[in-house]
């Protein structure tokens, strides 16, 4: 299943999300949408609204879930960690 | 704006009388709080101002004024529920332990408390107008007691906060209008206004929504 992960570098959560993820050998693919430039950023910022409907973070893409915000239950849940 | 050099004491000494207004604390997890100063004092740095560590900016300035820290005016309804800001770095003033509160989002379903005022701050006999969300809200304080109304008259959409208030009726300011407070009920048919539950808790009016 694949799982993205959109995040910021400033944002306490997303290292929590990233530290969880990481803990439980999880491969993912990162996007730190603040670290990008020009369309890059653009464009990720406008994915992350289109799936999440906002501009908060993290976001976790599990499969065709959304989770925004550091929801270790529903993580844990989905990846039957 | 803050000065080049601001500190996370800075930052803590300015934002904390701030956010007890709006009847919040600094979360009790001071770990947590000063990592996400620390970032605030970064993106400050960038960017001049104290921008939410979580929240990524438009570009548009008046847009992106209500990320600024701490955004809790702008989010009022929304955080209620959560019973903290966004990133948790302020919780609700009646929270005894942040630590519980850190890390999950989740909205909450059917009806929310959202603190309007601090009860001190709408004397006996006035009236105050408050946004939430979308909503406009009129809050009254009289006979002791605070109601919530709809601020935007039936007839003609005056502001009912701004009205005379006499007892429990108040009258719009506009065309003469008369409500009852404790109602939202008018003798004009089918023109009452919503009424909105309130109490009040730890000096705090809050209003059910």
């Amino acid at each position: 299943m694949p799982i993205k992960l959109f995040a910021l570098s400033t944002c306490p959560y997303c290292r929590m999300t990233r530290r969880y993820l990481d803990e439980n050998d999880v491969e993912y693919d990162l996007t730190e949408v603040d670290l990008l430039e020009g369309k890059e950023k653009e464009d990720a910022i406008a994915e992350v609204k289109e799936i999440s409907g906002g501009a908060s973070f993290p976001v976790v893409v599990i499969g065709e879930e959304v989770i925004v915000g550091f929801n270790k239950a529903r993580i844990k849940e989905l990846l039957s960690l | 704006m803050f000065r080049p050099g601001t500190t996370i004491e800075d930052l803590k000494e300015y934002m904390g009388p701030f956010a007890e207004r709006l009847g919040y604390k600094f979360n009790t997890e001071e770990e947590f709080v000063n990592e996400v100063l620390e970032s605030e004092i970064q993106i400050l740095e960038e960017s001049g101002d104290v921008y939410c560590p979580c929240r990524v900016r438009s570009g548009d300035p008046k847009e992106d004024l209500q990320i600024v820290c701490p955004c809790i005016p702008f989010w009022r309804e929304q955080f209620a529920g959560l019973r903290k800001c966004w990133c948790g770095l302020f919780i609700r003033t009646d929270v005894e332990d942040g630590l519980e509160l850190l890390g999950v989002v989740e909205e909450p379903e059917g009806p929310i408390e959202v603190p309007l005022a601090r009860a001190a701050d709408v004397p006996e006999g006035t009236a105050l107008h408050i946004k939430v969300g979308k909503r406009d809200i009129a809050l009254f304080h009289t006979r002791g007691e605070f109601f919530a109304l709809s601020n935007l008259c039936r007839h003609a959409f005056g502001p009912l906060s701004e009205g005379y208030l006499d007892g429990y009726e108040v009258m719009c300011p506009w065309h003469g209008w008369r409500y009852d407070v404790r109602d939202g009920t008018t003798d004009h048919p089918n023109a009452d206004v919503r009424a909105y539950s309130v109490s009040v808790r730890y000096g705090e009016v809050i209003v059910t929504v």
